[in-house]
């Protein structure tokens, strides 16, 4: 894997230039993010895997939390059901999107820019846009959790998620069906899978998992926020592509790699992170982002088609 | 770009520190950052403010910007300045109630922090709030307008994205100041989430063509929304309808001056960042932040220093910097002794 | 019924026309302001703009890729625009000229590097978009450039009755785009490669000069709605372009644009355009509490995609 190879230079690089990036307050705010990007980047794959868009994400994540918020908080529901019950709503949100997107017979990405708007504006409506911060200690103490000192509880979360999701496209019929729709509707279609199925199942799979990456992030702020994922949730966008499509999910369906996905995430959170604490101008930051990514694109590229024709002479 | 408020405002503060440093205290290990909620015009005179500062006091003081306007990245950034050992932050918080979690681990860490233009809402690890308080400003430009309009008349009311929490604040006070009328003054449309400027184009052009001829008085209370409003005005050749802005980007002051526009709201950002450094300079070097000070109370804190709201019309506009520069001396000369208790 | 008006009911943007008309005639009768000059004014100036950026995009959906980059673009050369009239004083035509260059340069970049490396143009213009975006706010550092001349300016509020001076520019666009997807060789080798890119390339068609051409091509568009914000909002605004992704592919997809590439239709995306104009301008003039404006802005596209498709499938059932 390319990835991990570039994740360890770029950290070899990093670690020598600033002696803050090692520190254990870095690497715990560092391991926070990268878990909830992973998670927000799984959200995405798991649709992108259909050859479809979940342009909802964030939307589904911010509205999910908000149903969590107001569980824990108004209703006193105890922590563990009142997530759960998050879950559950960014999952049926999800289902909503699939349903849409099977019976009107459209491409899933002009379904989920128009419920993008609805599920936000509905959430907006609800709550008036007011947050809830005064949740139970004991969720909020989620975002605190620490491993030997420097790992945030954020990252082992999102392995054990990537881990299920593994298990699920590699081992599961359900998770191969989705994988052979994905890859050739027409061909799934012939053999017997009912693709409308694995399509509105991906989405509803999607809509749990920016519920779950919405808590994450919930916990990390420590209230349930409607700003959380900016504006009709636009700003959960770059992530969600970025971790999948690095880590080599195909934007034409198909084709998975949690792993990847996961390594992606990794690798666009250290950089982001390890820019930062150069002194870049404070203004270039964003540019200097966007060349290294390029970079680390066309170098992956250049990786894969080197082994491609080594294999190829031997 | 920065000279506008940069110089004659650097001048006063110079002699102002002069006096207070006392003739070169020692250099202090204080290394404060400056860190707004994202690239943004208003924020443009914190770095005028931080050199200032920097030079004044012997510290370390530096304006550092998000890259986008986004909680998640704000965060990332705060975290990623302590890595780099900066040990005290003055923050815009990108979220009123979000913020709040990420000053708390600065304070576990003990990094101090405060809420630099806008607050956070108590229960809050800021030190305390030093900045505008929305709903106060956003009410007292709408007496302004409903002044300007003979005390009756129809007024709308554009503002910026409803996620942010001080949305709700100044549509409140919006509101509540028209209701203060008696019914004589009507808010007839509020226009919100128009804080990227071809949106914002669009729908208060469309307001206009549909109640232009009924609408007596406009409030805008987000930056972008003053600035296309006052450019929509001139462009209509309108002078009837009154209009109070808010800040002080260059194309409101300018229609200000130009009688398209009535007023501004404008509020103190040099001030904010050269008090908020003095501050926490202090405070590094162990003073408290005293539970009984004169502090004010707003809708979202109880540790609230007004940095200066000021409504500035065309007979100031010419020198609007002049009534800031006077509240920041004013706040300047007695901050220590109100608000801190040093050993 | 005719052969004629057959066809025209068959057409892929009937059915879009006919929900303008509806929603036209709604509006009309809830807000007689609606029909006034100024609103007209007012809309065809929103159209003017978005319909550049919904072009931009459309043109790269046919070549079945995406631009993420394209507001990024139009930014980059706003604030360019804006900022070498500024600073250097350089005269109008040579700044707009210097614009367009800058853009054709962007979508070079764009196009060769998302054909040289393979990867596809989603992720290059989603890196792209950042590095655009990044030069932007580095040489702003989120100021504006205030230092319009007036000739800009007039020409961005100048109107003759409703119809602004500023619509001669899209309407040019869209008759070029139109001439081009419809008459042009290269037009069909844009979609031959959309449509199937390994059968175009067998047909003889250079593959790697058609989606760089139309990269280009993208770009100069998204640069032409760049400078058209500059002139309508009289101010080199860093923010111009942060709000266009949503639209720019709202606009073609409602219009009858298949995202896998091979089918677009101009005058269907004019209507997307017309349709997110009229909802959004609905949404003011009928005094919607801002709290619901989302939501129903949301709604409302999804009932145009709705009755668009029922209306397909119809015909299909009839064809």
């Amino acid at each position: 894997m390319g990835l991990a190879l570039l994740i360890v230079v770029l950290v070899a690089i990093f670690a020598t230039v600033n002696p803050g990036f090692a520190s254990p307050f870095n690497l715990f705010s560092l391991t926070r993010v990268m878990g909830i990007d992973m998670v927000i980047g799984f959200s995405m794959m798991v649709v992108l895997v259909t050859g479809g868009l979940n342009l909802a994400v964030g939307s589904i994540g911010v509205a999910a939390v908000m149903v969590g918020g107001w569980a824990m908080q108004v209703q006193g529901v105890p922590v563990l059901p009142a997530m759960a019950m998050a879950v559950a709503f960014g999952a049926f949100l999800g289902w909503i999107n699939g349903q849409l997107t099977v019976r009107i017979g459209v491409h899933s990405f002009i379904v989920t820019l128009a419920t993008m708007s609805i599920f936000f504006g509905a959430m907006i409506v609800l709550t008036k846009a007011e947050s809830f911060n005064a949740l139970p200690g004991a969720f909020v103490d989620l975002g605190r959790l620490r491993y030997w000192g420097f790992v945030s509880g954020m990252l082992p979360a999102a392995l054990i998620v990537g881990v299920g999701l593994w298990l699920f496209f590699n081992r599961t019929s359900l998770g191969r069906e989705i994988l052979a729709a994905g890859a050739n509707l027409e061909a799934a279609r012939l053999s017997g899978i009912r693709v409308e199925r694995t399509i509105v199942v991906a989405h509803a799979m999607s809509g749990g998992l920016a519920a779950l990456a919405g808590l994450m992030l919930a916990a990390r702020n420590g209230a349930a926020l409607p700003s959380m994922a900016g504006h009709i949730g636009m700003s959960w966008l770059l992530p969600a592509f970025l971790a999948p499509v690095l880590g080599g999910t195909l934007l034409t369906g198909g084709v998975i790699s949690v792993v990847g996905t996961a390594l992606g995430a990794a690798m666009v959170t250290i950089i982001t992170n390890g820019l930062l604490q150069l002194q870049v101008g404070e203004f270039w930051v964003q540019m200097f982002l966007g060349l290294i990514l390029l970079a680390a694109v066309l170098l992956d590229r250049l990786r894969g088609v080197m082994a491609e024709r080594r294999r190829q002479v031997r | 770009m920065s000279v506008r408020w940069g110089l004659p405002v650097v001048a006063v503060m110079g002699l102002v520190a002069q006096g207070l440093v006392a003739g070169g205290a020692l250099a202090s290990d204080t290394r404060v950052a400056l860190v707004p909620g994202g690239p943004h015009p208003y924020f443009a005179a914190w770095a005028d403010a931080a050199a200032a500062a920097a030079a004044d006091f012997d510290i370390e003081a530096e304006y550092r910007v998000p890259s986008a306007w986004e909680l998640s990245r704000q965060n990332e950034m705060i975290e990623s300045l302590v890595a780099q050992g900066f040990n005290a932050m003055l923050v815009f918080p990108g979220d009123a109630v979000g913020t709040n979690s990420t000053l708390q681990e600065l304070a576990d860490f003990g990094v101090p922090s405060a809420a630099l233009a806008g607050c956070t809402v108590d229960p809050s690890a800021a030190s305390f709030c030093l900045g505008t308080d929305v709903a106060r400003s956003a009410y007292l430009g709408t007496q302004e307008l409903i002044e300007a309009l003979g005390g009756s008349g129809k007024i709308a009311h554009f503002t910026g994205f409803l996620v942010d929490p001080n949305t709700q604040l100044r549509i409140e006070a919006v509101q509540r100041a028209a209701d203060e009328t008696g019914g004589a003054v009507e808010v007839i449309q509020v226009i919100a989430d128009i804080d990227a400027p071809e949106p914002a184009d669009e729908k208060i052009n469309a307001f206009l063509a549909a109640r232009g001829a009924e609408v007596d008085g406009i409030v805008t209370t987000a930056w972008v929304p003053a600035v296309v409003a006052a450019t929509s005005l001139r462009n209509l050749g309108d002078q009837r309808i009154k209009m109070v802005g808010i800040d002080h980007d260059e194309v409101v002051l300018q229609a200000i001056a130009d009688g398209f526009v009535h007023g501004t709201m404008l509020q103190n950002p040099y001030g904010q960042g050269y008090i908020g450094s003095y501050a926490m300079d202090l405070i590094r070097q162990g003073c408290a932040v005293k539970d009984d000070a004169p502090w004010l109370e707003t809708a979202q804190t109880a540790r609230f220093i007004d940095s200066g709201t000021a409504f500035v019309d065309a007979a100031q506009v010419a020198d609007y910097q002049a009534a800031m520069v006077a509240v920041t001396e004013e706040i300047m000369a007695t901050f220590k002794d109100d608000y801190l208790a040093c050993n | 019924m005719t052969d004629r008006l057959r066809a025209l009911a068959l057409a892929d943007w009937f059915g879009l026309l006919v929900v303008v008309l509806v929603a036209g005639a709604l509006l009309a009768f809830l807000q007689p302001a609606f029909l006034s000059t100024y609103n007209i004014y007012v809309l065809l100036l929103s159209f003017s703009l978005w319909v550049l950026v919904a072009l931009a995009q459309m043109v790269i959906i046919a070549i079945g890729q995406m631009n993420l980059s394209v507001g990024a673009i139009g930014g980059l050369v706003a604030i360019t625009f804006a900022g070498t009239m500024e600073v250097w004083g350089l005269p109008i035509p040579l700044a707009v000229l210097l614009g367009l260059v800058l853009a054709a340069l962007c979508g070079l970049f764009n196009g060769v590097v998302t054909h040289v490396s393979g990867i596809s143009a989603f992720i290059i213009t989603l890196a792209t978009l950042s590095i655009f975006k990044g030069i932007n706010i580095g040489i702003t550092e989120a100021q504006p450039f205030y230092a319009i001349p007036d000739a800009v300016k007039a020409f961005g509020a100048a109107r003759l009755g409703g119809v602004p001076y500023m619509l001669v520019v899209p309407a040019l666009a869209i008759v070029g785009v139109w001439l081009l997807f419809n008459r042009m060789v290269l037009g069909r080798q844009i979609l031959a490669v959309g449509a199937n890119r390994h059968a175009a390339e067998l047909s003889g068609i250079r593959v790697g000069r058609v989606v760089v051409i139309a990269h280009v091509l993208s770009a100069v568009l998204a640069a032409t709605a760049g400078m058209l914000a500059v002139a309508r909002l009289q101010l080199g605004q860093p923010t111009i372009g942060d709000d266009w992704l949503i639209l720019s592919f709202a606009a073609p997809v409602i219009g009858g644009a298949i995202l896998a590439g091979g089918h677009v239709s101009v005058i269907g995306t004019c209507l997307g355009v017309v349709i997110v104009t009229l909802i959004n301008n609905a949404l003011v003039l009928l005094g919607i509490d801002p709290f619901f404006v989302q939501l129903l802005l949301g709604a409302l596209i999804l009932a145009a995609v709705m009755l668009n498709r029922w209306r397909e499938r119809r015909r299909e059932a009839l064809a």
